[in-house]
């Protein structure tokens, strides 16, 4: 089954829409959902034109495709458990929030909190991604516990903070704070980043390009070979007894 | 003119001596009489168990410290969520939650008066300023006087009266009920990054011990005639072995007032450790419980503590600290200028962990082995044992054997080893737990005679009516019924109006605060002793003229005054 939403251009508003209604299983009971703005609550075919082709009986089977000027929608794929979203323009906040299974796809930019706390799942992003990427939330203690996030553009500030487990790639460069509070799991990014890995307590960071403003805090171990890469081995974050690792392909104290 | 008439209600009211008897309340606006007109709404209550409203003498619901829990958990606020409906406010948070929060969760429970734990005098305004956004409940606050510069000053100069003085005037600025000391002596020395050990241990600078503390309050206390005894949080919380240094504390208590107890000892569960370090960790819940019984000047509460995540929160900053190199996770501590300190840090009590398991266990058997049940009364210290909304499941352990048992399996296995509970047989009945949860509760804060605690004609009319019959219950086997009455009343009446139905709460309301007036000569006012003044002005923050709170910080203003023999 395939859901078509297409944004309505009169639809457009200053005030985001929080549609966390849209997750492919609830297409599986027709497309009379809601969704709020502000605090208004709207149905769907006020905000989308929906069209629907095809049937299902399993949320794997149902793929929903959104188009538009989405990049104010929020919460699009919260605990979603299957299936599949693709996203052909950018995408609001908090998009992907305890995703548990099944694959978002981005075509554009995500903002903030993409794959928020997610537990399972692929999430792709084409464009670039903003700050809290695969992150935690605040107070919590454990950010994203499983599946995996891939950014082909760049990411911002506090990419994958408390991540405690799964797998977080970025191909541009990463922002700052990038593996702050780190727990396990894995982060790689292919370009530059700033301070990575602040406090970490597990898991591996890696860093192909640049570690820029680097932690003093870590203790340098030697050079390993990894994907093709010569990158130097660094353990910490030892200010807190952090027993994590991160490679850098090169770094920059601050003056 | 508001009239309301509960007919058949099955009562327990042990102020009164009535243990479950058939009976019609009458209520004539918000207070309960004798009789009402034919033309009074009517309440069935079809044989339901009907208590007097809960009263909880110790909780941490509002103030400073409350709300630096909430603003250093936000993850905290993720639990709990209620939108906004009819007249009542959203609500979010778990183990703290906000005011509303916590006011519509008891009110369902069926209490109705509450006393926040706490309260530095200097930061008052905040604590008032929740009390009037905790709309369901009656509130009055525990007023700290465990490092207050002058109070230690009068009492190296060997100064009762000046100390009762002190206490006078700061409990008439702070709008407070009674005295709280908190580690006494403790949280002064953390401020010079010390702690005291136990009773006998000097306070820097000011030279003076615990003991002398505690003993100088607790005589100012009665010369004051405070409704309330001296509450006390005794020093060494938390520590293996501190139940020596509880006894020691407990043992400096004379019995002063014939009509309560000399001293209000709380969240004892903390304070009845054995073992020298948390390898051979135990309990010593059977020295506490044997001491408490032979000495009808001290009441205790249990300061139970329940598996699952919370907020511990004490003006016992070194503890905190302490509690912090433990588990390495956020901390807040915060000093208090002249008088007292608080820190905060999130915990998770887990049953697989020895030492929480024992901790668990040693509540139970304070309540269990405390041979009268207005002795030992029923709390978490919340958040700090759990949340509140644990306390169902509190009367469930006390009043089954059999839950207890089964609870026990679930346990870390040592547990056995260190504790006496598997052996304890007793099983608690209606009336200690209506002692324990109510009437003790309001007796101990010396507030039945202002209403509280009872169902006799003139006291206010605070109702719950807990759909639970308790010919057709046996709480031993049943106790899943007895957690769901409890958790969720059938009604709860505040003032004569009812508040909550069937676990949903029905009015926006507006407490009443209680606070104390104490009359002292002219020698005695401390507003114009020139030595108090000079040293106020030389070392606060603030002008003494704007430190007190000023009555509009009051919603209903309940003062109470007492005649001082000073």
């Amino acid at each position: 089954m395939k859901v078509t939403l297409a944004m309505k251009p009169a639809a457009r508003s200053f005030i985001p829409i929080e549609a966390e209604s849209i997750v492919p299983k609830n297409f599986l009971d027709g497309t009379d959902l809601l969704v709020w703005r502000g605090n208004r609550e709207l149905r769907l075919d006020e905000v989308f034109s929906v069209s629907v082709e095809g049937d299902a009986d399993r949320a794997e089977d149902v793929e929903v495709v959104l188009s538009g000027e989405t990049s104010r929608l929020k919460r699009v794929g919260e605990y979603m458990d299957g299936g599949r979203i693709t996203i052909l323009g950018n995408i609001g906040m908090h998009c992907g929030n305890f995703m548990s299974g099944g694959t978002i796809e981005v075509h554009g930019n995500a903002d903030g909190w993409l794959g928020r706390e997610m537990a399972g799942g692929t999430i792709v992003c084409r464009g670039d991604a903003a700050d809290y990427c695969a992150s935690g939330y605040r107070g919590g203690r454990k950010g994203m516990t499983g599946g995996t996030v891939e950014v082909f553009g760049r990411a911002g500030d506090f990419l994958a903070e408390s991540i405690a487990g799964g797998t977080v790639t970025v191909h541009g460069n990463a922002g700052d704070m990038a593996g702050a509070e780190m727990r396990g799991g894995t982060l790689v990014v292919h370009g530059d980043c700033r301070r990575p890995g602040a406090n970490m307590k597990e898991g591996s960071c890696y860093v192909y390009g640049t570690a820029q403003g680097m932690l003093p805090t870590f203790r340098k171990i030697g050079t390993v070979q990894h994907e093709g890469h010569t990158l130097i081995r660094f353990a910490g974050d030892i200010a807190n007894r952090g027993k994590g690792n991160l490679f850098v392909k090169d770094y920059e104290y601050l003056d | 003119m508001t009239e309301l008439l509960v007919k058949n209600a099955y009562v327990i009211d042990p102020l009164r001596g009535i243990n479950a008897e058939t009976m019609d309340i009458a209520i004539l606006d918000g207070k309960i009489v004798e009789e009402v007109s034919d033309a009074a709404e009517v309440i069935d209550a079809r044989g339901m168990l009907t208590l007097p409203g809960g009263v909880d003498s110790h909780t941490h619901i509002c103030g400073t410290k409350v709300n630096f829990g909430r603003y250093m958990s936000p993850e905290d606020m993720r639990a709990g969520r209620t939108p906004r409906q009819g007249p009542l406010h959203a609500t979010s948070g778990y183990s703290v939650p906000t005011t509303y929060g916590n006011s519509y969760r008891y009110s369902v429970m069926g209490y109705t008066t509450l006393l926040e734990g706490a309260m530095a005098p200097l930061e008052a305004r905040h604590t008032h300023e929740e009390f009037i956004y905790t709309p369901l409940q009656d509130t009055m606050a525990n007023t700290l006087f465990d490092g207050n510069w002058a109070i230690m000053e009068a009492i190296r100069d060997g100064d009762v009266k000046r100390v009762a003085a002190i206490i006078g005037w700061t409990l008439r600025a702070v709008k407070g009920f009674a005295i709280k000391l908190t580690n006494p002596g403790g949280t002064e020395a953390w401020q010079w990054g010390k702690n005291v050990s136990c009773i006998r241990d000097p306070v820097p600078y000011f030279e003076v011990t615990p003991a002398e503390i505690i003993r100088s309050i607790v005589e100012a206390n009665e010369l004051l005639g405070l409704p309330h005894s001296v509450h006390l949080h005794c020093n060494n919380l938390g520590t293996p072995g501190n139940y020596s240094c509880t006894l020691g504390s407990l043992g400096l208590i004379p019995d002063l007032n014939k009509k309560r107890q000399t001293l209000y000892a709380t969240h004892v569960q903390f304070h009845a450790y054995g073992g020298s370090d948390w390898k051979d960790f135990c309990s010593k819940s059977e020295p506490i419980a044997r001491f408490v019984d032979m000495r009808p000047q001290i009441v205790m509460d249990m300061g139970q503590v329940m598996f699952g995540r919370t907020t511990t929160m004490t003006a016992d900053g070194p503890m905190e600290f302490n509690l912090y190199r433990l588990h390495h996770e956020k901390w807040s501590n915060h000093d208090v200028e002249l008088e007292t300190g608080s820190g905060i840090i999130p915990v998770i009590y887990r049953r697989k962990n020895l030492v929480n398991s024992i901790m668990w266990a040693i509540g139970l058997e304070l309540a269990l082995l405390t041979k009268s049940p207005w002795q030992c009364l029923l709390t978490t210290d919340n958040p700090n044992g759990a949340p509140f909304v644990k306390y169902p499941e509190i009367i469930g352990l006390l009043m089954s054997k059999k839950y207890r048992d089964a609870e026990f399996a679930t346990i870390h296995p040592d547990t056995e080893a260190r504790v006496p509970l598997p052996a304890i047989e007793r099983e608690l009945d209606w009336y200690e737990i209506a002692v324990m949860t109510r009437a003790g509760q309001a007796k101990a804060l010396g507030i039945q005679d202002l209403g509280k605690g009872h169902l006799g004609p003139g006291a206010d009319a605070d109702v719950a009516i807990y759909p639970l019959k308790i010919g057709e219950v046996d709480p031993s086997v049943d106790y899943q019924k007895v957690i769901d009455a409890f958790s969720r009343t059938e009604y709860t009446i505040k003032r004569g109006t009812v508040v909550a139905r069937r676990g949903e709460c029905l009015v926006d309301g507006s407490n009443a605060t209680f606070w104390v007036r104490p009359k002292v000569s002219e020698a005695y006012d401390m507003g114009k002793d020139p030595d108090f003044i000079e040293k106020f002005d030389r070392y606060y923050t603030v002008r003494m003229r704007n430190y007190p709170v000023q009555e509009e910080y009051l919603n209903r203003n309940r003062c109470i005054e007492t005649e001082a023999r000073i």
